[in-house]
């Protein structure tokens, strides 16, 4: 969070640090589950590996009550409208995690009606690799999320920063 | 069809304790609260692993990230015959051999460039099953997260054998 | 090899008699235990018929049908049909060449329903009008999709990108319905992205109130073109795509798999990869049935049993991950059997899990069974009576709640099912209550067969020493000079299976999972066609819904166990 005319004083540093500190520990998922990786983040919600520990617990399916989108599985061409009006329907800050082989790229499905990697319309903030990622590797994928979230590194403060440099700079 | 030994699974109709509902809500109820008891005073019986704190050791042949192993004197075995390339399902590996200045009858090619992207990857374990040389292993290293796309592809100098074999978290080899 | 069959022989029926003058072009005796004949389309509905109707016959079941296309030949395409008579255990491949220049066969719908949306994806993928459909449209593909991508001539690489304003709305749902008392009825949309559609499904129904009046259902949204793949990807390849079509239970596909190519090179696994299929397959159903019902039941609103049954499935896992490297998608079937032995503490784990997993079962049960409020829920919810479900080509779980015994494993033995001594489930409701029920004994019986086959499992090798079909053991490759070519061979040409055609079908977790492949003697398959079970079961989802309220539906849906995986591949 910045200044209008771009600097950011000590106030808005701490802020910021608060609020990512918030925000990180406070995803709500939505799990855009379509096929294989969506049983392997069901068991991320079980009690072998809890993600509520996380703060995750609260998995909302309404992209209204949501700011994490988790697209587990692979996105097929049919699908493609649905997942871009979903993500257009969340509400600022939101993050996506691209799970799996074929949300990243496709996997191995090179194909007449499969999307190659959701980042074709969608902004990716994490990718997790596998098929299906182990649900360590899914954590470790939230884990990095998180401390993206606090660094302000993710995709949505880089839109946040562009539209406040635009302002500093037009205004 | 023929005769086939079945059992018949139909529940009859409501017994008067189930019609007022508080006999099986008493059951369940029990059921329940043993399972939080037993939660809450037995701590050995909860099923959660306090990931990344704690890790789940997985078996000797989990399928993680993969590496190139190294001979004796530090070269890669892998002579670029392509087997893995042919063998992917999912065309993730990248290999462009080279002439090896070093040749032998053994070793002629090595790699000049082996790439794997390990967003296409889908951890299948065909290349391990392909390789004539023991040349390309899959380690148990799973928790891999990128930020962006290209730097998950990877090459030779992140791929290969870091240390002794003995010291790598070996995962999938081509025998048991 | 001739499959034996517990049946009498198919060869001692007079089929010159039974059919009609003219019709069959010509019929042999086809090595998986399938009755071939090869009809002209001008006769075929009169062929179908004869096979339903006449006694001796009896065919109940379509199993399957699709096309294939062989650019090669005079008649360019062939429309094949998968019969089976669940009386008298006999099976029929119905051949139909078709030309180019006119893709028209007559439909299949009015002698069996269930050939409504198998008709549908042969005229999607291959481009085949049947005449007389009630609702030939695409299926799997999407609505800007051009050109038919199973043929032999479509790049499989070629898309057709679909813009928000082309999503298809069925032409009924778009009007505005006026009921009798001047009200008007309003049409949902439920899915494809919904917590309780397991997926990627999509309902749209109209409204009376809470009443479903009218539905369709839309499918496609995970059509990861397995069939296309499999084309262009060797023999063993294949076997970890058919890892996520049911990804619920992944090595009954791979192993099924593997079933049908075996039989097409007439060569048969090792005892012991035979018996450690069906360890793996039993406790892989056990997993399938878990998860069906324990998002079953979230939806109909008792979350604790998802908790309970997710426990002995992350156990479940961890034992495949020990075999096999993977813990969902495990590609431990190979052609000719297993790709690696099973490790030192295999027969410990699997002893530990059969004490583990009933203890869940039962606390399930104990929540759940005799619970008023799910009885209420349930019962007499999504009836479907047995006729009318093996018209619709049910199979599995499902046709058994109805009172159909028909189970695969026994009537069509393989992998040494005769051995083991287990019962099948039936119910008689048909309602989702008795799927309920009898999934939950079908996962009592398939420890009991784990119980068995772990007590009698023989030693030896996992993976036959043909050669032609099997890569040699790693130490000979590395050292020896004939292995390494056997080697070379395998991974640079595949398998090279005989030329020909074969159907097997498998008792996956939904039913008969059957795999009918054709092969021109390449290291690819020609064709590879899967016939999902909870395909034809979902075809008869929408006119299930009619007269049910919209939260019966939901719960129908889930009682089904529909894997997008399977149903759109």
């Amino acid at each position: 969070m910045r200044q209008p005319d771009g600097t950011s004083t000590l106030l808005t540093t701490r802020v910021d640090a608060m609020l990512g500190w918030v925000r990180k520990n406070s995803l709500w998922p939505l799990p855009f589950g379509t096929a294989c990786c969506a049983i392997e983040f069901m068991s991320v919600v079980s009690s072998h590996y809890d993600l509520s520990r996380f703060g995750a617990e609260v998995v909302r399916f309404s992209p209204r009550q949501s700011d994490l989108m988790i697209v587990a599985g692979t996105i097929t061409d049919k699908m493609a409208p649905v997942v871009k009006r979903i993500y257009e329907q969340m509400a600022e800050p939101k993050y996506v995690i691209s799970m799996g082989a074929c949300a990243c790229t496709g996997g191995f499905y090179r194909a007449y009606h499969v999307v190659q990697g959701v980042d074709e319309f969608v902004p990716v903030d994490v990718y997790v690799p596998g098929c299906p990622p182990t649900p360590e590797a899914l954590m470790h994928g939230i884990i990095k999320l998180q401390e993206m979230i606090q660094n302000g590194e993710t995709h949505n403060d880089r839109l946040k920063s562009a539209r406040t440099d635009r302002a500093a700079t037009s205004g | 069809m023929k005769h086939v030994s079945t059992v018949n699974v139909d529940r009859p109709r409501e017994t008067i304790g189930e019609r007022i509902y508080v006999v099986p809500i008493l059951e369940g109820l029990a059921v329940t609260l043993r399972h939080f008891l037993r939660n809450l005073f037995g701590q050995r019986d909860v099923a959660t692993i306090q990931y990344p704190e704690v890790k789940r050791e997985y078996s000797e042949r989990l399928r993680g990230r993969h590496i190139l192993t190294t001979r004796d004197d530090g070269q890669l075995r892998c002579v670029a015959c392509y087997m893995c390339e042919t063998a992917c399902p999912a065309d993730c590996i990248h290999i462009v051999a080279e002439e090896d200045p070093e040749a032998t009858v053994e070793w002629e090619k090595r790699p000049k460039v082996f790439e794997i992207d390990l967003l296409r990857c889908v951890f299948c374990g065909y290349c391990v099953d392909a390789c004539p040389k023991e040349a390309i292993i899959m380690s148990r290293e799973h928790e891999m997260a990128f930020a962006t796309r290209e730097e998950a592809v990877v090459g030779i100098g992140q791929l290969r054998q870091r240390g002794p074999i003995e010291d790598e978290d070996i995962g999938y080899r081509p025998y048991f | 090899m001739t499959v034996s069959s517990p049946h009498a022989p198919t060869e001692q029926l007079p089929l010159a008699e039974l059919l009609p003058d003219g019709a069959v072009a010509s019929f042999d005796r086809s090595k998986d235990g399938h009755t071939v004949v090869i009809v002209d389309r001008s006769h075929l509905l009169e062929v179908l018929r004869r096979f339903k109707d006449d006694p001796r016959l009896g065919c109940d079941l379509l199993a399957d049908l699709c096309a294939v296309d062989y650019p090669d030949r005079e008649s360019r395409f062939e429309v094949v049909y998968h019969l089976a008579s669940l009386e008298n255990g006999h099976r029929f491949r119905i051949r139909v060449p078709v030309e180019e220049s006119d893709p028209v066969v007559p439909s299949a719908y009015g002698v069996w329903k269930a050939a409504d949306w198998f008709e549908r994806e042969a005229y999607d993928l291959m481009g085949i009008k049947f005449d007389g459909h009630p609702n030939l449209k695409r299926i799997l593909t999407h609505e800007a999709f051009q050109g038919h991508p199973l043929r032999k001539d479509y790049d499989p690489g070629q898309r057709w990108l679909l813009t928000e304003a082309e999503t298809m709305v069925p032409a009924w749902a778009t009007e505005t319905g006026k009921l009798d008392d001047h009200l008007e009825s309003q049409v949902l949309n439920i899915g494809p992205s919904h917590p309780a559609t397991h997926g990627t499904l999509r309902t749209v129904a109209r409204l009376d109130g809470e009443l479903i009046v009218k539905a369709e259902c839309e499918i496609g949204y995970l059509h990861r073109c397995f069939e296309k793949m499999s084309e262009t990807h060797g023999w063993n390849e294949v076997i970890s795509y058919t890892d996520r079509l049911n990804y619920c239970s992944s090595h009954i596909n791979g192993a099924g798999f593997a079933l049908a190519v075996e039989k097409m090179l007439g060569i048969e696994a090792p005892p012991r990869a035979q018996a450690v299929h069906v360890i793996l397959s039993e406790l892989s159903r056990v997993m399938d049935h878990a998860v069906c019902l324990g998002a079953m039941l979230v939806d109909v609103g008792a979350l604790t049993n998802f908790w309970y049954f997710f426990q002995p499935r992350e156990e479940i896992y961890g034992l495949l991950e020990s075999c096999a490297g993977g813990r969902l998608t495990v590609s431990y079937a190979r052609i000719g059997g297993l790709a690696h032995d099973v490790p030192a503490d295999f027969v410990e784990r699997v002893r530990f899990l059969l004490g583990y997993i009933p203890k869940f079962i039962d606390d399930v049960e104990a929540l759940i069974t005799s619970n008023k409020i799910f009885r209420d829920r349930t019962e007499g919810v999504g009836m479907i009576s047995a006729e009318e479900a093996v018209g619709w080509g049910w199979t599995g779980p499902c046709l058994r709640a109805s009172g159909v015994a028909y189970d695969v494993r026994k009537e069509f033995p393989y992998h040494g099912y005769d051995q083991y001594d287990f019962d099948v489930p039936v119910a008689t409701g048909g309602d989702t209550y008795a799927r309920y029920l009898v999934r939950i004994e079908e996962m009592r019986q398939s420890l009991r067969i784990v119980r068995q086959a772990l007590d009698n499992l023989p030693d030896g090798p996992v993976i036959t020493d043909n050669h032609y079909v099997a890569l040699p053991p790693k130490d000979k490759v590395f050292t020896e000079m004939e292995s390494m070519i056997w080697h070379f061979k395998l991974i640079y040409d595949g398998i090279k299976v005989p030329p020909g055609d074969a159907y097997s079908a498998v008792e996956g977790g939904n039913g008969e999972l059957g795999y009918y492949l054709v092969s021109d003697g390449g290291g690819k398959p020609y064709r590879v066609k899967v016939r999902p079970p909870c395909f034809a079961i979902y075809q008869a989802f929408p006119h299930m819904l009619e007269g049910h309220l919209v939260s019966d539906a939901i719960a129908i849906q889930s009682s089904l166990n529909i894997i997008a995986g399977e149903l759109d591949r």
